[in-house]
């Protein structure tokens, strides 16, 4: 635990000093902002997916929660994105509850399959209810100026500090749940639910918390996201493939059920996308995600166990020197 | 006195009968031997009992407390717990870990993980606690069974087939292991045995199942001349022996 406080506070360090080095208006504090949020996205995922193996596909669901509740609530009543952040959690962690009562006994692909279709529905509901959500028209943030008290700024650096802070609670709470009593009892479900329960696990209470806490975090960085963006529609907060499918690859690129996992899966799958539609997408249609699915498969095969797996290699290298 | 009692016990798949009206007691630090053909429902009893199966009708008692449709942790937690057939330990875990993970059910953290090495010297697997689970041979696998199980402090232990790849050595060091518990905690012991010298040995009394119903009740040398018995167990090799 000790060691993992450490971790997280040296990654925040170089991060905050690397965002230092960078232009704070430019597109490389840009990138930078956008890996650090996938980083919390992967993170917040692989509390309950990589500890517990409740492989979900629906955390777009908590994250477009989290976006639209600040957002709507600062729209209509001026309320501060810091205090609509933790409404956004709250509300998230009640959807998860809610969810878990029919999912919560499902397994494996059934899981997988109710995840995808709850994060489907509040796509739907979010385009369907205009007066709420802006419907498809999708909804924006009014620009007041660069503030703290609004988290809104004009460029891009601004926002690497709340970003970083984020991913530093998320990856201690992490390490808080993947070491001690709670530690112990993910990794028994992960491996055997009904052994688990023989040795005393209450399976479906420690699932629920892990569920409700994973979908508070998601929903902090969809807040982020919204601030980060100042506009989003359902199709972007509820996407299958840009929010739920890239919370679980960032995660298993890198590592599923590592503290370190999320950070290098975030980095590696950023990076990749960003360098392929800089350079290959005005080449032929569709060059830029074929190289990235091809370069994807290849990670997954080469290193099926999230490329997180090549720290304690290269350590071991070293020592033999 | 009477510590489990099982009454009327009954589980259906469908039109399939696995349990029909099981009732039996059992007091505080017997060893009972629970014996039948294959499919006789002994496994489902053991689930039942444990509450990994719902039943379809009849009750479960342990001290006095109704069980039957307690989840499993409830029923560990009550002081019940059972070993699996196959082996069922969390394999990408070392097997101190698996052991650990139960004995939290009683114990904080630093607390647990001593009683865990303690369960693991009982069933002398000491030797090779932070080994991976997966990595164990199978008599190892069941013995960890075992020690996970005590490390949830029962007081009612299900024991299905922990004896199967034994060697009758081995085989002897558990039933003594299994007799020294019963003599210092006063556990009680049901075990599902193919092994017959082995249940025949440790048992002091022997309840009979098949087709799912409870057919003989009652001290191992009578059981083993009841007619029933004889007949559920005719032209198989348990007969002979039997």
């Amino acid at each position: 635990m000790k060691r993992s406080i450490i971790s997280i506070a040296a990654l925040a360090l170089a991060l905050l000093v690397f965002g230092e080095m960078l232009n704070p208006t430019g597109y490389a504090i840009r990138v930078l902002c956008l890996v650090v949020l996938a980083a919390c996205l992967g993170q917040s995922w692989n509390i309950v997916g990589g500890l517990a193996n409740q492989i979900s596909l629906g955390h777009a669901a908590f994250f477009g929660i989290g976006a639209y509740t600040s957002t709507i609530l600062q729209v209509r009543w001026g309320l501060s994105p810091w205090l609509g952040m933790p409404m956004g959690m709250l509300l998230a962690a009640l959807m998860a509850l809610l969810l878990s009562i029919p999912t919560m006994r499902l397994k494996g692909p059934y899981f997988a399959l109710a995840t995808l279709a709850f994060g489907e529905a509040c796509r739907i509901v979010a385009t369907s209810w205009p007066s709420m959500t802006g419907g498809p028209q999708g909804i924006s943030i009014p620009f007041l100026g660069n503030s703290w008290a609004m988290l809104q700024f004009r460029g891009a650096g601004s926002y690497l500090p709340v970003l970083v802070g984020l991913l530093s609670v998320t990856s201690i709470v992490f390490a808080l749940m993947s070491s001690g009593r709670m530690g112990y009892y993910l990794r028994a479900i992960r491996e055997n639910e009904d052994a688990a329960e023989m040795a005393g696990v209450n399976t479906l209470k420690v699932k629920l918390i892990g569920s409700m806490v994973s979908a508070a975090l998601t929903a902090a960085a969809g807040v982020l996201f919204a601030q980060f963006t100042f506009f989003f529609d359902p199709d972007s907060v509820f996407s299958v493939a840009g929010i739920s499918i890239r919370a679980a690859l960032i995660a298993i690129v890198g590592g599923v059920g590592t503290l370190t996992g999320p950070v290098i899966g975030a980095l590696v799958v950023v990076l990749i996308e960003e360098v392929l539609s800089a350079y290959l997408s005005n080449r032929a249609a569709g060059v830029a995600p074929f190289t990235f699915g091809v370069v994807l498969i290849l990670i997954v095969l080469l290193r099926p166990r999230g490329l997180a797996s090549i720290l304690p290699a290269l350590r071991g290298v070293g020592a033999k020197q | 006195m009477t510590q489990l009692r099982v009454s009327g016990l009954s589980v259906r798949f469908g039109g399939l009968s696995a349990l029909s009206d099981v009732s039996f007691a059992v007091d505080a630090g017997e060893i009972i031997g629970l014996i039948g053909p294959n499919g006789a429902g002994k496994t489902t009893l053991f689930s039942t009992l444990v509450g990994l199966q719902k039943p379809t009708a009849g009750q479960v008692f342990l001290d006095g407390r109704r069980l039957d449709g307690a989840r499993p942790h409830v029923v560990a937690k009550a002081g019940m717990t059972k070993t699996f057939q196959n082996t069922a330990l969390f394999p990408d875990m070392t097997l101190v870990e698996n052991v650990t993970t139960a004995a939290l059910l009683r114990h904080p953290l630093h607390e647990a993980q001593r009683v865990a090495h303690e369960c693991l010297e009982r069933v002398g697997l000491g030797n090779v606690a932070n080994a991976q689970a997966d990595d164990l041979t199978f008599p190892q696998k069941a013995l960890g069974e075992v020690a996970r199980a005590l490390a949830t402090r029962p007081r009612v232990l299900l024991l299905d087939e922990v004896m199967a790849a034994l060697t009758p050595l081995e085989m002897d060091s558990v039933m003594a292991t299994l007799r020294d518990l019963r003599a210092t905690t006063n556990l009680t012991l049901i075990v599902v045995e193919h092994h017959m010298r082995a249940i025949m040995k440790l048992s002091e009394r022997l309840l009979v199942l098949n087709f799912g119903r409870l057919i003989a009740d009652g001290e191992p040398s009578k059981v083993a001349r009841d007619e029933q018995v004889i007949k559920a167990y005719l032209g198989s090799e348990h007969a002979q022996v039997a």
